[in-house]
């Protein structure tokens, strides 16, 4: 832009002198924003102006100044209320209706979100708290479970009519024990094992009897139980008690080589 | 607002004066031009230009409104005062002008056709389209004058 064309123009005495339209004034303070110049100039017209009409005043009657500031006085707490209760408000009722839908929306999304996220939340946790509950049921049932065994495991070992009998580690494997409940007159025999090695998948441990010196199969089983193990039944006569190491499934005559544990019938 | 009132009070009826003639019209225009300024001032920007500045066209729209409100059309008419919006002769214009005194001497430094578009538009209130019709004088021609006026008027006033 051209400055000193733009000021020769005399467009800035104009805008001075407050005859511009709104379009050509937006444009001239747009310019003066822009060049510290036409601002400067405009400032100098401004002040010939302001000088000019300060000797061109005319001082009125004292009254007027009275009234003004009554008027002034009265206006001020007022103002603010009469403003509110202006006819044009109806644009800024609707404005303040959008305002306030939206903030509405906004509040109850955030609402319907937050008791939506509360709600899966508690669901979740029903959920948890169902599974623990059942854990614990469970729980209780095997604890019961093993209560019930233990009390039946102790009908046994206190009935005076079962012959305990303490099975020794042999030197094959010195550290292991284990017992056998044998009732004569019921033939029943239960096993209970103190400590006794795990085996491999093939093999199973197998208990005889020796009735009259001849070893007399009573049942395989594995060397990882707890309380007492049901064997099979064992006739009257039985002297000794000794657990093998037999493939699995077991053998009809031991393979006394791999005895385990042995022990006497002590009659009492 | 008193400071405002008691600084510029005089130069602002000075301007609704010459565009509104009755004296007591003006004023209570001029007191409707003070309370606007008190209800406005959070609006006056000063990088937009003086305060005076904002002031005046405050002083000088009301005073222009009145002349186009019924009320003022009716008045006028019962009263049969001036017909034109601006004119009013010399003879009344000093009468109620007291302050004016130095002014006079300022303008009559002016060359005759500078003085000429100052007086139009400062003491009787002509927009410079309204000389340009008026006076049958081409619209640029109007502007230059009160430009160079302007710019003379700076020198005189002492302004720099």
């Amino acid at each position: 832009m051209n400055v000193e064309a733009y000021i020769s123009s005399g467009i800035l005495e104009a805008y001075a002198l407050g005859e511009l339209t709104e379009q050509e004034r937006v444009e001239v303070e747009k310019n003066l924003a822009q060049y510290p110049v036409l601002k400067q100039e405009l400032a100098l017209i401004e002040e010939a102006q302001e000088r000019l009409l300060m000797k061109a005043g005319i001082q009125p009657r004292a009254s007027v100044k009275a009234n003004l500031f009554a008027a002034i006085d009265a206006t001020k707490p007022a103002a603010k209320v009469v403003d509110l209760k202006k006819p044009d408000s109806s644009l800024s009722f609707w404005r303040m209706a959008a305002a306030a839908s939206i903030a509405l929306a906004l509040i109850t999304s955030y609402l319907a979100f937050n008791y939506w996220n509360k709600w899966k939340n508690t669901e979740n946790s029903l959920t948890e708290l169902i599974a623990q509950n059942q854990r614990i049921a469970q729980d209780y049932n095997t604890v019961n479970e093993r209560l019930d065994n233990i009390e039946k495991d102790l009908k046994i070992t206190n009935n005076p009519a079962f012959n305990r009998v303490v099975m020794k580690g042999t030197p094959n494997a010195p550290n292991s024990l284990a017992s056998v409940y044998w009732n004569e007159s019921t033939k029943e025999v239960y096993l209970s094992i103190q400590d006794m090695k795990q085996l491999t998948q093939e093999n199973q441990y197998q208990l005889w009897a020796i009735i009259d010196g001849k070893p007399v199969d009573a049942g395989v089983f594995d060397g990882n139980f707890s309380g007492l193990l049901k064997m099979k039944d064992i006739q009257r006569g039985a002297a000794t008690f000794a657990v093998t190491v037999e493939p699995r499934g077991g053998k009809t005559s031991p393979t006394l080589e791999t005895m385990q544990v042995v022990g006497n019938v002590v009659k009492g | 607002m008193e400071y405002l009132y008691d600084h510029y009070s005089a130069a602002l009826l000075g301007v609704v004066s010459r565009i509104i003639k009755k004296e007591e019209l003006a004023e209570e225009i001029l007191q409707d031009v003070f309370l606007k300024i008190w209800d406005r001032i959070d609006s006056y920007d000063a990088s937009k230009g003086k305060l005076f500045t904002w002031m005046l066209n405050i002083a000088r729209n009301q005073a222009i409104d009145k002349t186009r409100s019924k009320e003022f059309t009716k008045s006028k008419k019962t009263d049969d005062i001036e017909n034109l919006v601006g004119k009013v002769d010399r003879k009344d214009y000093t009468e109620l002008h007291v302050e004016g005194i130095g002014l006079q001497e300022v303008l009559k430094q002016l060359p005759d056709e500078q003085r000429f578009v100052i007086d139009q538009h400062y003491l009787k209130g002509y927009t410079q389209a309204e000389m340009s019709e008026e006076f049958n004088l081409p619209l640029g021609t109007v502007k230059t004058r009160m430009r160079l006026a302007m710019k003379e008027l700076r020198t005189l006033l002492k302004i720099e």
